[in-house]
């Protein structure tokens, strides 16, 4: 059994959602070969527990080739963010599925072949037709065949005809901004086959999946609506005793923690190596811990066994302060909101003690028993992101060199002695197939330094790109202490012959402070003036979060005019000296 | 022990429990919908640790089919 909820808990809980309102707004659209009543509810009660307002569509029964094919179809006049597709494998080897050795290899291998062009097909359709993702499940492969132990020395067998169904699928839309493969196969064997699929409900109501595991499925579908909203979780706070190591190393001194290849030290070793894992696809590592400084820092630098490293925590509040004003001090260094951040820490007090205090934060009930804590991150879909990109790869690093950074700020007489001495160059690139998916997320996540907040898919930017309506930029920044990567985004409307729209300005938290949007500003308003533009438009939405951008258009010269702000082309526009601006 | 198998119709169609008797069913529960008369029997297994034939699971039009069935398993609802 799993410890997820049952699945009478959702559908209840789903008729309580009406008329309530959240944060963020999607519509889902479900299409399915089988019946899977109750998947749609569970995914607006597991949305509206991340705040999101979840509209769903459940195509007709077997139906998926209808609803796509026919333009005219609900599924198109609901309008969906993302769909799922999800074909049962009885359904897409038809009579082959019970009796596949009625014909040759060669006639199996053109089956299958028509079968993944005939998918192709109707994901091309769907996606020339729409803006929504479209998220298919790969099929399941049956432990069963109907040659028993000799499936494994037929040619082209059963199950080799699913595997190859499996991978066409992934091969095919590898490089789709808009078309994913979803794991179904995975999540059987996660399971297991023998709970997933239970034959009475099945024979019933062609009900495929077992009515306690449509919640678990539920969670795994979630993953791509986090990642299409950019929710996902950018950080992990980390305690040290009995979390990173076990015991206390305080009491236990730096030889007698438990921490290496013997149990339960190896235990400690494998939530390490998930951490670093994650750290390596982009999330950032910090500390926040109840210590003598110098006994952790010795751990952390010299025990043979640390996987994780001084250099993989972008800030580190090792000391004896209460774990609430280090844990804000850490979200004011590394400049993320409290919403970004997932907390570890083996003590429920300590655990009880953030929720009641910063009830932003994800604070995770890690269990007793360490042997489950690298399950227990695995097992979390808040890190799910459609897309990482090279900056992702890169941000634990960089936020190191923001360490070094605030250092040199701190022994700064004065900011712009810091700015001088930062040797700021910034490069203003284009949009295109390499800095494309960057820009998108940048619109995806980005909060605080953000005019007007709109969220773009990497479909919505493409097409910005290509019309000759629109300028997209972003800015690479780099200084003496490193690249920090593409972290400004830019979009200007050119709405007639006399005046531009900015109609997305933003920068990453990242390099707030080092008056970057200056730069980028300044080169719309050298880009308007070689055009023969008069004056700019600009218009500042609040959000929750974007108070530091409030002041920016003023700050630079903007007027207030009504709902917008003007900008004057007559009015001369200076780019600070320390700023090295650079088009590419 | 009729009391615990109402409510848990009643828990699992969202009806009232005064409304549940053994003559209730699809004809008058409106939420009795196919879909959830197959929830309710999954959660009756579970309540009472039984397992019920595809034939039992198709016969069952009203409470009294519920009771007979699981009658049949050995599970006796006194009233």
């Amino acid at each position: 059994m799993t410890t997820e909820q049952k699945l009478s808990y959702y559908i209840n809980k789903s008729s309580e959602l009406i008329g309530r309102t959240f944060g963020k707004k999607i519509r889902i659209g479900i299409l399915c070969s089988f019946t899977i009543n109750g998947l749609e509810e569970t995914i607006r009660v597991k949305s509206a527990e991340k705040n999101i307002d979840c509209v769903t569509y459940v195509g007709g029964y077997n139906q998926y080739n209808q609803e796509i094919l026919n333009q005219e179809s609900n599924l198109y006049k609901f309008s969906p963010d993302i769909t799922f597709l999800i074909i049962d494998t009885r359904n897409i080897l038809e009579d082959l599925f019970h009796l596949p050795y009625s014909v040759s290899v060669s006639e199996r291998k053109n089956f299958v072949e028509k079968k993944l062009k005939e998918i192709q097909n109707l994901a091309n359709t769907f996606t020339s037709r729409t803006k929504s993702k479209l998220v298919i499940a790969n099929f399941a492969i049956p432990t069963y065949s109907p040659r028993g132990i000799f499936e494994t020395k037929t040619e082209y067998g059963f199950h080799k005809m699913i595997k190859d169904l499996n991978h066409g699928l992934i091969d095919s839309f590898v490089n789709s901004d808009s078309i994913y493969i979803y794991d179904f196969n995975g999540f059987v064997s996660r399971y297991g086959e023998n709970n997933i699929f239970d034959y009475k409900q099945f024979f019933f109501g062609d009900m495929k999946i077992a009515l306690d595991y449509i919640p678990n499925l539920a969670n795994d579908l979630m993953e791509y609506v986090i990642g299409h909203l950019g929710l996902s979780k950018k950080c992990i706070v980390l305690d040290l005793d009995n979390t990173l190591w076990g015991g206390i190393v305080g009491e236990d001194g730096f030889n007698g923690i438990r921490l290496g290849p013997e149990p339960p030290g190896n235990t400690y070793l494998e939530f390490q190596r998930v951490l670093l894992s994650l750290y390596q696809r982009g999330i950032i590592l910090a500390i926040n811990s109840k210590n003598n400084y110098e006994d952790a820092l010795k751990v952390i630098k010299e025990h043979p066994y640390m996987v994780l490293r001084e250099e993989h925590f972008a800030s580190m509040r090792i000391n004896w302060n209460d774990k609430v004003s280090n844990m804000k001090e850490i979200t004011n260094e590394l400049n993320i909101g409290a919403d970004s951040i997932v907390f570890f820490d083996d003590d429920p007090v300590n655990r009880e003690y953030m929720k009641l205090n910063m009830p932003q934060i994800l604070t995770v009930d890690l269990p007793q028993d360490p042997s489950q804590y690298a399950q227990t991150i695995k097992k979390m879909n808040e890190f799910s992101v459609l897309n990482i990109t090279d900056e992702d790869a890169k941000r634990g690093k960089m936020y190191v060199e923001q360490r070094k950074r605030n250092d040199l700020e701190q022994s700064a007489p004065d900011l712009e002695s810091f700015l001088k001495n930062l040797e700021l160059k910034v490069l203003i690139k284009h949009a295109n197939e390499f800095t494309i998916p960057r820009i998108s997320q940048l619109t995806l996540k980005t909060n605080q330094f953000n005019l007007t907040t709109k969220r773009y898919q990497e479909s919505d930017i493409k097409k910005f790109s290509e019309d000759d309506k629109y300028i997209v930029g972003c800015v690479q920044v780099e200084d003496k202490f490193g690249d920090s990567g593409i972290t400004g985004v830019f979009i200007v409307h050119k709405e007639n012959s006399k005046e531009w729209f900015i109609d997305t300005f933003l920068l990453s938290c990242r390099i707030m402070g080092r008056e970057v949007e200056k730069g980028m500003l300044g080169y719309i308003v050298n880009k308007a003036k070689e055009n023969g533009v008069e004056q700019i438009k600009a218009q500042f939405i609040p959000s929750q979060k974007n108070k530091p951008i409030e002041d920016f258009l003023p700050n630079c010269g903007f007027q207030k005019d009504g709902d917008y702000w003007l900008y004057s082309l007559k009015t001369q526009f200076t780019i600070p000296d320390y700023l090295t601006v650079r088009v590419e | 022990m009729s009391k615990r198998l109402y409510n848990l119709v009643a828990k699992v169609m969202s009806a009232q429990l005064s409304a549940i008797n053994d003559e209730s069913g699809p004809e008058s529960i409106d939420s009795w919908t196919s879909f959830k008369g197959y929830v309710l029997l999954y959660e009756l297994e579970t309540e009472f640790k039984v397992k019920f034939t595809i034939d039992e699971a198709m016969d069952v039009k009203k409470i009294a089919d519920i009771k007979r069935h699981l009658k049949n398993h050995g599970v006796i609802l006194d009233d």
